[in-house]
């Protein structure tokens, strides 16, 4: 049982791999009935398929697949002319074949799809209506024998598999003589050329005689040659003789045995017929690859996550002995150990991700059959451009990008190309030309989706918005034309006057923009009336560690990633303005709507005296908003952890990170902040009239307020005598840690503190850079006042962030005096003095 | 592992069927303080117990959950235990532990003023919780009798479940 598992495992991934290029390639063959090689190719997988599920007693499927390869190999031989409507059978037996492979996938078993109907059809081709077919295609191009070309064919046939089995044998054998084979091939194929042209008979005598110089030969070289040769041959072998056959004769109306006046004709051909068998051999270089399982990937990438962490933490801790150690010898050892070990961690990192990587082509593959489908749905005629199809991103991302899209794509046959007629009345060519292309940029990839139809008209956008209610119209009017393109991805929005089967229903779009949220891209369009419209999505390369920009608001930090960030920028609070209770600022010629980080994650405002203000401004899918913090820390590499379940999809939070010191650093989710920000009130300008902390306004003596930290209560006394002459308010504390509570409970709004040095539990230094580790504290004055007077105390006051440093004893006067300089009192001094 | 799993079950199995005063009979609890009262978890539902470090505030949640902290690499959410039982909240001292707990699903870690001692209680001793506790939303497991004092054992899957 295990056995047949593993089987069957093997089977579908074959299975599925071999019908992902099937949809390109059967679209292509539409528009190159002719093309041999491609029919080859479906065929081939018609038949492997057919061979496998056969084996594996899929009955269901191998009937099915039976008569797909009866069709198809009818169409090789040219007995039949694949047309749309034939195409239209094939495709559908294709569809209900992968619809079996995934029921087999699934549980396997081929049962519950009904593939009758497609298989009467697809005999009927096959019997029916290939008689009615080909007379005319073969009567307009054979003019001399079409009666006996038929059964020629259909007796070769056999020959026909038994070559191929063998040469599919072969090339497993000759891969790696792959790029001989295509050097060799040119030669070979003018060689080959020839049986084209000669008599059934003959070719069939030619391809005993190859049969059996190949078992005498000896094996390598000639192998591989043959097989090379074999490669192209055994389809011109078939192919050239119908295809050609007549086209000779019609030239030169002599009998096709006779090859040499046929020579010239064929010579052509081989030209045109080496471009497309070109590919060929290059798909079969098969590259050494082995097949992991994702989760060990997924778990590979998970470790990589840690090695960054600790990769960070290594050098803050670098950076930290740096400093305290500077010209020590080992130092520099330190150096280079920490620089190796994160050069080698990111180069590992990226390796890891490289793994990771799939071509977007895999999504790519299934947009021809899509708009083929489409436009004969719509009655329109659209051709789509592919490129950069081999541009590689992380597989957790081609997962997720096909769905948006299929919309974006869907939405551009719809709206975005015209019809037939008003193309031709416009001055366009009636076929309308939608392209796809996706190409790197920085650390991001850009999928591009382009369509020369009709283009947006922002003001119709804007009106049909306000009349569905979407957007009001005092909103309208402040909209520029790219928020107005914009408004295509509001759920419920349409554009279409009618539901069809392709859109209207105002859903698709706003999937894209949730989709493209959730990846942290960024959608950018561009329109123009009837010239067309340019969609772009801009994607970041991986999910798993990212580039994050860290920002504070007063003693806490945020991680924002990077991809979401467009630009920071730093104002005058003066600049900020409100319109309809919301803040915003003018950023050049746009209006940016801004909002507090504070506001958002309720963080307490305590101290905010600053007058400038940073702003991120962040953008996500289409839209921008600006984002006013406390400062910017800088970018770090962020490993994105989970938070459990139990705080799992908190809002506005993506998740956490873990900093070089060790602490937790919270990573916001751009795309909720976003949806908050509508709803958050704003107090970004009501701080400027009521503000805190320092900046409240003083009317008198006593909304001074100073805080005395010493650990005597003598000492504490002498200064509240000294100060009490001033008429402000003092608070007493004992110890660094009383005085920190004090501090932290928001309860008063200090202007300076007096810190004794020497004192239990937490001493003054200690106590000064805790404070200073506040943001809100930054510019609040430390005075130390204290009796050791060393040199060295006071360097060590500076360094720990105090402003003045004042030695017992002191004069009352003195001390006064710098306290009134430091808190800037501008009251007279009560007579008292 | 799995034979460790084994030795659970049985135990928990034993643990059903009251009077056989045999060891596996024996439940072993943790016992802490939290404000004024006694409570214990059972000692298989605690992955560790840590002096308190720092921790991150996440924004937007109930007074009671401070934040996340990092625990060898991983985030963990800490939750103050006297915020969650309705107590006024106070700061953290010499004693204050964190204690991780852990089930199936989720980990997280709990703020305690102080840890008292490992404790051992026979089957019988731990009657069910009282009557007034018994909605579905209680977080008392049962109540523990020993000695001269009762000991209110906490519902672990509760007390690890999100409630807003």
């Amino acid at each position: 049982m295990d056995e047949f598992q593993e089987i069957l495992q093997d089977f579908l991934v074959e299975s599925f791999e071999l019908i992902e290029q099937l949809d390109q390639d059967l679209v292509e063959l539409e528009h190159r009935p002719e093309d041999l090689d491609l029919l080859n190719r479906i065929f081939r997988v018609a038949h492997t398929v057919k061979g496998a599920s056969s084996f594996l007693n899929f009955d269901v499927l191998t009937h099915l697949t039976h008569h797909m390869e009866d069709v198809l190999n009818k169409a090789r031989h040219g007995e039949i002319l694949i047309d749309a409507g034939i195409m239209d059978v094939v495709l559908e037996s294709i569809d209900l074949m992968k619809a079996l492979l995934t029921t087999i996938r699934d549980t396997s078993k081929d049962e519950g799809i009904e593939v009758e109907a497609c298989v009467l059809r697809l005999s009927a081709i096959t019997n029916g209506d290939s008689p009615v077919d080909t007379p005319v295609t073969e009567a307009a191009s054979v003019v001399e024998e079409p009666a006996e070309d038929e059964p020629d064919y259909a007796n070769m046939s056999d020959d026909d598999v038994e070559a191929e089995i063998q040469r599919l044998l072969e090339e497993r054998q000759a891969a790696d003589k792959a790029k001989r084979e295509a050097k060799n091939e040119a030669v070979e194929e003018v060689e080959e050329v020839d049986y084209s042209n000669m008599s059934d008979d003959d070719v069939e005598a030619e391809i005993q005689r190859l049969l059996e110089e190949r078992q005498a030969a000896d094996k390598a070289k000639r192998e591989a040659k043959i097989a090379a040769g074999e490669d192209v041959p055994d389809i011109p072998d078939t192919n050239e003789a119908p295809a050609e056959e007549p086209k000779a004769e019609a030239s030169a109306p002599v009998p096709a045995a006779t090859p040499a006046p046929a020579a010239p004709a064929a010579k052509a051909k081989p030209a045109e017929a080496e471009k497309k068998p070109a590919p060929a051999p290059t798909a079969t270089t098969v590259e050494q690859t082995i097949r992991v399982d994702v989760k060990r990937l997924d778990h590979l990438m998970n470790l990589i996550g840690e090695l960054v962490l600790g990769k960070n933490r290594l050098i803050k801790i670098n950076d930290d002995v740096e400093e305290r150690y500077e010209g020590e010898e080992f130092l520099e050892e330190l150096n280079q150990v920490v620089s190796i070990v994160s050069l080698v961690t990111t180069d590992l990192q990226i390796a890891v991700m490289k793994t990771r990587m799939l071509p977007i082509g895999k999504v790519f593959n299934k947009f021809p059959r899509m708009i083929r489908d489409l436009s004969r749905e719509l009655g329109k005629k659209i051709e789509l451009e592919i490129s950069g199809e081999e541009t590689e991103l992380d597989k957790s991302i081609v997962e997720e990008i096909g769905d948006p899209l299929v919309h974006i794509i869907r939405n551009s046959c719809d709206h975005g190309v015209e019809s037939i007629e008003r193309r031709l009345e416009a001055g366009k060519s009636e076929t309308g030309i939608i392209g796809l292309k996706a190409y790197n940029e920085g650390n991001h990839i850009v999928i591009q989706i382009t369509d020369d139809g009709a283009g947006m008209d922002p003001d119709r956008l804007k009106m049909i918005a306000i009349d569905k209610g979407v957007i009001s119209e005092k909103e309208a009017d402040i909209m520029s034309d790219k928020e107005a393109f914009g408004l295509i991805f509001r759920p419920g929005f349409s554009t279409a006057a009618q539901v069809t089967n392709v859109s209207g229903r105002g859903v698709g779009m706003d999937v894209v923009k949730t989709n493209i949220e959730k990846l942290n891209g960024i959608i950018d369009i561009e329109s123009e009336l009837e010239k067309g419209t340019v969609m772009k999505l801009k994607i970041p390369l991986t999910l798993a560690i990212i580039q994050a920009l860290l920002v504070g608001v007063q003693e806490e930090y945020y991680a924002i990633p990077l991809a979401s960030v467009l630009e920071t920028v730093r104002i005058n609070k003066d600049e900020i303005y409100t319109v309809e209770n919301r803040s915003v600022m003018r950023l050049r010629d746009e209006v940016l709507s801004l909002v507090h980080i504070a506001d958002i994650f309720e963080v307490e405002r305590v101290f905010d005296s600053s007058e400038h203000a940073y702003v991120v401004v962040l953008g996500l899918a289409e839209t921008k908003i600006g984002l006013i913090v406390d400062t910017l820390v800088g970018q770090e590499e962020i490993v994105i952890k989970s938070m459990g379940e139990y705080l799992h999809g908190m809002d506005g939070i993506a998740g956490a990170t873990i900093r070089g010191d060790g602490g937790v650093t919270l990573i916001v989710d751009v795309a909720a902040i976003m949806q908050m920000a509508k709803t958050v009130k704003s107090s970004v300008t009501a701080e400027n009239g009521a503000g805190s902390g320092s900046s409240r306004e003083k009317t008198q003596p006593s909304d001074y307020k100073v805080m005395i930290i010493d650990d005597s209560k003598t000492d504490r006394k002498i200064m509240t005598m000294a100060l009490k002459p001033l008429g402000i308010t003092l608070v007493e504390a004992t110890d660094g840690v009383e005085a920190l509570n004090i501090l932290k409970s928001g309860e008063h709004h200090f202007d300076a503190l007096l810190i004794d040095i020497e004192m239990p539990r937490m001493d003054g230094y200690t106590l000064a850079s805790e404070i200073k580790k506040y943001n809100r504290y930054k510019s609040l004055p430390l005075i130390a006042v204290t009796s050791r007077s060393g040199k060295a105390d006071r360097m060590r006051g500076v360094e720990s962030g105090m402003v003045e440093y004042i030695t017992k004893p002191y004069s009352p006067d003195y001390l006064q005096n710098v306290v009134k300089r430091n808190i800037k009192f501008t009251f007279a001094q009560e007579s008292a003095s | 592992m799995s034979d460790k799993l084994q030795q659970i079950i049985n135990k928990q199995q034993n643990q059903m069927t009251p009077g056989e005063e045999n060891m596996e009979n024996i439940v072993q609890l943790v016992g802490f303080v939290v404000g004024e009262e006694e409570f214990s978890v059972p000692i298989l539902s605690i992955q560790e117990i840590i002096k308190p470090i720092e921790w991150t505030r996440v924004p937007r949640t109930p007074g009671y959950v401070l934040g996340v902290f990092n625990l060898r690499g991983t985030v963990i959410p800490l939750i103050d235990l006297r915020l969650k039982f309705g107590l006024p909240s106070e700061a953290m001292t010499e004693n204050s532990r964190f204690i991780v707990m852990k089930n199936a699903t989720e980990t997280a870690g709990f703020v305690i003023d102080r840890l008292t001692e490992a404790i051992r209680l026979k089957k019988h001793e731990i009657g069910p919780a009282p009557e007034t506790s018994m909605q579905e939303k209680s977080m008392i497991e049962g109540v523990g009798k020993q000695d001269d004092k009762i000991l209110t054992i906490l519902k672990v899957d509760k007390l690890l479940e999100r409630d807003f």
